[in-house]
């Protein structure tokens, strides 16, 4: 034993040790914006905040108190914390644009920072019920971030439905459906069936929710020629995708017919 | 030139302490292993990389184990690997690929380009991170012998950059061929089947014996963090210093080698810190979301992301520590080399969770060497406790046996082919990978909704958690694919929800023009995804510009959009996905015209009128290649021993819509959960048959992926964890 001991005494003076623990500088799930911040969920226990400071560590605790738990009333007080830090009206966050570069590059860090659109995304849809006038402007907000980010039109589209859901007044009722269809037709923009992607995927049909979703509000405004396109077309797009609610295809197809024959007789 | 380090004397004694600890446990108890960068000493003769062969008569058992691990051997004949490696290549103009030291290259501000990842004492400019960036940590072995013109395998590219040829490229494995007496030969055609009489070089064993056994500890100069993490940062000898884990091991037979007495290297060989040199892969890519810089003098320059992630995760993680289950420290050897999963199990408890799972670090007896063969004098051996060399993980290769003996030897395995071998474990490597599988996660559906009434909503909650050392999947964790699989149906079995489903579908991009039967070869459905082989963004392929393909020519959300929903707008519903994400974030182009023309904010795809679309502010989008990832988000992975709640609102057909489909519900309805476990996914696949086949840039295909292939060799596998629940179908 004592050889060994003696051994590791030559052998240790020779060299750098590492100890575990110490072998990071800085926390790496601390992620330091370059310039954008992190965009997402990190584990809350791993980033070792005691007390949020600034909007990104708000939001974080927001995501926490949100999706472990549960907790939507405090995850809703750090979203909106997390704004006042992060906003576009107060001119503490901007919006990458070419304007936003230096001699041709993007700067490593941004004063103000970069805006965040997980927390947008978060907020609205945690008001999308309580308070959709709120939620629709978060969310084109997000699409003032990111035009391109797919998804938000959608969302713009429900919190429509659900602001036409719940008025009383049938002209502002119609101007929410009108609202929602131009919304959902955005979405699909964002990503058009063509030539190449037909060669890619065989897909003559994209976007199954969006169609079903506008299949309804055609439903809804008695517009039935349109519904039954939309039907038609959320079947081509479920025809190598299925569905979460598989029983929808079925369903769509029923309508179809349904339709269609009322759409007869009413002609 | 290594480290001259400084410690304190405190840290002297801390190991001195430590490798006594180990000297008697194997598992070194309930601490954390400090390890040593050190130089040796004591000089001991040269001896050249050995073929694995040549450690066969000797240990034979670890031999046999060995060949049945992915990193030893099948990893150079990998379609995969080749097919990445060949990929990322097309994408830049071959930066991936090594420069030596009598390399001619030279960078764009005059400086010559003449070390690569491996050879640069500090890696102070990207172009030296990129050059073998993947053979790197694949064969270091062969990167450190390729210095030498005589025993260079993988030659350096006659053109990079814009002089790149992709039409005489050839994929890394064209390589790792010889003939009977030894020299290199090459496939008559890039990419072809190897010739008559090919056999395997020292190459394609990959890593091997003397990777671990003839090495000198971790090169802090080396690693972005000087912490021996990532990229190959270890010193590599070429010597008859054999480091086992014995202290006073027996004397060789004919001095073949000399087996070392050196405690550092021991502890080092025995610790999980070991692997931290590989099992990080940092990319040398401006992550824009995290910052991150070679912290070595000179390297602030190396901007990286964190690619693999593996080490850190269990580094800092709880089996890292004696706050787990099993009250103390669990390395990579106690479940990568040991009888894990098949020594017995353990309960206990993980927050509301009952477990049970199997138990680490328990360890054969056995030899360590062949008695009568192996020791000088024929010195007695005894049997002690030993590790396997399996190395099980959640890879198993992705070529047919037949193809795997041409490349890799007549006797190499065929890792479906399963036998149980003298300690009782099984030996093929499927088995063995779908067997870790089952240990690795466990859900609940405790917390779901006990009743809902008919045409309401409910909720279902999936409780999983993550069993592993590391995060899970973890690794090459933004292509492993784990995924929850839900359904609900009826009494009657009508379905009434799925999530992590699959459809068979036609795949015409990639030849298979109508469904064929086959699940395994199709993706999830939260994303409709096909990226660009090379020719479509530009028209054409232009080497080593920005525009030679990698992004994503269809990118649509599909209707399980889980990940999308439920990461960035928090939405209860859809795929519950715990592969991590590259993200690309595409840039706006200044207003002025730039030379070359600025081409960050082309997205990769047209709008409906056949228009380019360009970002006009950042864009983030998910990328399937590497290369092109500037974020990551690596935390969508689970954490280990960290259970998490996914809630499933599950809205059931009203009374209109059921009488519209004539179906009448029957209660309770049955709910399942399963995880489910794809080593790639299909679509990251298909990129790669075509990016790599003979319409992609290349003109004349590799030889790597195609359609077939990826029928015949992909797997999914299903349930390797599951529950079931039942919910009231109330009035």
């Amino acid at each position: 034993m004592l050889s060994w001991l003696l051994m590791g005494v030559a052998v240790a003076q020779t060299g750098g040790v590492f100890t575990p623990g110490e072998f990071q500088t800085t926390n790496p799930y601390y992620l330091l914006p370059n310039p954008f911040y992190f965009e997402g969920r990190i584990d809350w226990n791993l980033l070792g905040i005691n007390q949020p400071t600034n909007a990104w560590e708000y939001m974080e605790r927001g995501i926490h108190y949100q999706d472990d738990l549960d907790d939507t009333q405090s995850a809703i007080a750090d979203y909106e914390t997390a704004l006042t830090f992060n906003s576009l009206q107060n001119n503490t966050c901007q919006i990458v644009t070419a304007a936003t570069l230096v001699n041709g590059a993007l700067p490593a860090t941004l004063t103000p920072a970069p805006c965040i659109f997980t927390l947008r995304l978060r907020l609205g849809y945690l008001e999308q019920q309580s308070n959709p006038t709120q939620a629709i402007s978060l969310f084109q907000e997000v699409l003032k971030i990111d035009p391109l980010k797919l998804g938000v039109n959608t969302l713009i589209a429900e919190t429509y439905v659900v602001e036409a859901q719940q008025t009383t007044d049938p002209t502002a009722q119609q101007q929410a459906y009108t609202n929602a269809i131009q919304a959902y037709q955005a979405e699909l923009a964002l990503s058009p069936v063509t030539s190449v992607t037909i060669a890619f995927t065989g897909d003559q049909a994209n976007n199954a929710h969006v169609h079903w979703a506008l299949a309804q509000i055609y439903q809804t405004l008695g517009q039935v020629s349109s519904a039954i396109s939309e039907l038609q077309l959320y079947v081509q797009a479920t025809q190598w995708h299925s569905d979460v609610y598989p029983w929808r295809i079925q369903l769509a197809n029923n309508l179809i017919k349904t339709l269609q024959s009322q759409n007869h007789s009413g002609s | 030139m290594k480290a001259e380090c400084t410690m304190p004397v405190r840290s002297y004694l801390a190991i001195l302490l430590l490798a006594a600890c180990c000297a008697i446990e194997l598992g070194c108890g309930a601490m954390q292993t400090p390890v040593t960068g050190v130089t040796n000493p004591v000089q001991f003769q040269p001896q050249a990389f050995n073929r694995p062969e040549n450690c066969l008569p000797c240990h034979q058992r670890q031999f046999n184990e060995l060949r049945q691990a992915v990193k030893a051997g099948y990893r150079n004949a990998s379609p995969l690997f080749n097919g990445l490696e060949s990929a990322g290549n097309l994408i830049n103009g071959g930066l991936l690929r090594p420069v030596y030291s009598d390399s001619t290259i030279v960078l764009p501000d005059g400086t010559p380009l003449n070390t690569n990842m491996f050879s640069s004492p500090i890696l102070t400019e990207t172009r030296q991170v990129q050059a073998g960036f993947c053979v790197t940590c694949h064969n270091a072995d062969i990167m450190m012998m390729g210095e030498n013109p005589l025993t260079r395998e993988v030659p350096a590219l006659p053109g990079v950059g814009s002089m790149f040829d992709p039409t005489t490229f050839r994929p890394l494995r064209d390589y790792h061929m010889v003939d009977a007496s030894g020299n290199q030969i090459l496939p008559a055609t890039i990419g072809g089947y190897p010739p008559a009489g090919a056999q395997p070089s020292l190459g394609a064993a990959g890593i091997t014996c003397d990777f671990c056994h003839d090495q000198d500890g971790p090169n802090l100069n080396r690693s972005f963090q000087h912490d021996g993490f990532a990229n190959t940062s270890i010193y590599l000898n070429q010597s008859k210093e054999k480091v086992g884990p014995f202290l006073n091991p027996v004397g060789v037979k004919g001095n073949f080698h000399v087996a070392s007495n050196d405690t550092n290297k021991i502890a080092f060989l025995r610790a999980g810190a070991f692997c931290n040199s590989c099992h990080d892969v940092r990319l040398p890519n401006n992550n824009l979301t995290s910052h991150e810089v070679n912290i070595n003098p000179g390297g602030s320059n190396v901007h990286v992301f964190r690619l693999e992630n593996l080490s850190t995760e269990w580094q800092i993680g709880a089996y890292n520590s004696t706050n787990n289950p099993f009250g103390k420290v669990v390395r990579c050897q106690d479940c990568h080399m040991s009888m894990f999963p098949y020594a017995g199990t353990t309960s206990y408890q993980v927050g509301d969770l009952s477990i049970t799972s199997p138990t680490p670090a328990v360890f054969p007896t056995d030899y360590a060497a062949v008695p009568g063969v192996s020791t000088d004098q024929n010195y007695p051996l005894q049997k002690r406790p030993v590790v396997t060399h399996f190395f099980t993980g959640v890879d198993v290769p992705l070529l047919p046996a037949t193809e795997l003996q041409a490349r890799l030897g007549s006797t190499y395995p065929d890792p479906n082919a399963n036998s149980i071998d003298t300690h009782g474990l099984p030996v093929a490597l499927a088995v063995r990978r779908d067997d870790l599988l089952q240990a690795a996660t466990r859900v609940s559906l405790a917390k779901s909704d006990p009743s809902v009434v008919a045409g309401q909503s409910f909720q279902v909650k999936v409780e999983a958690v993550s069993l592993t050392g590391h995060r899970f999947p973890a690794g090459f964790s933004q292509e492993r694919t784990a995924y929850i699989q839900l359904s609900v149906t009826d009494a009657n079995g009508f379905l009434l929800y799925q999530s992590g489903y699959v459809v068979d579908k036609p795949h015409p991009n990639t030849g298979e023009t109508a469904p064929d039967g086959n699940l395994n070869d199709e993706d999830i459905e939260h994303v409709h995804a096909a990226v660009d082989p090379g020719k479509y963004a530009a028209g054409a392929y232009t080497p080593g510009t920005s525009t030679n393909g990698g992004n994503n020519i269809v990118f649509e959300l599909g209707p399980d959009d889980g990940p999308e929903q439920r990461v960035f707008a928090g939405i209860p519903e859809g795929l519950v996905l715990f592969r991590n994400e590259l993200t690309h974030i595409f840039l706006p182009c200044p207003t002025t015209v730039t030379n070359p023309p600025c081409t960050t904010d082309l997205v990769g795809r047209t709008d409906a009128q056949g228009n380019q679309i360009h970002a006009q502010t950042a864009h983030f989008e998910e990328t399937f290649n590497a290369a092109l990832a500037n974020s990551v988000d690596n935390f969508r992975s689970l954490q280990p021993l960290n259970p998490r709640t996914f809630t499933y609102v599950i809205q059931l057909p009203t009374t209109a819509e059921l009488q519209a489909l004539g179906v009448t519900l029957k209660g309770p309805l049955q709910v399942h959960a399963q995880v489910n476990f794809e080593h790639f996914p299909p679509l990251f696949l298909r990129y790669l048959a075509q990016t790599t086949g003979p319409n992609g840039p290349t003109g004349n295909g590799l030889g790597l992926v195609d359609e077939q292939l990826i029928d015949a060799q992909l797997k999914n596998i299903q349930s390797v964890s599951s529950a079931d629940t039942t919910v009231n179908l109330l009035p």
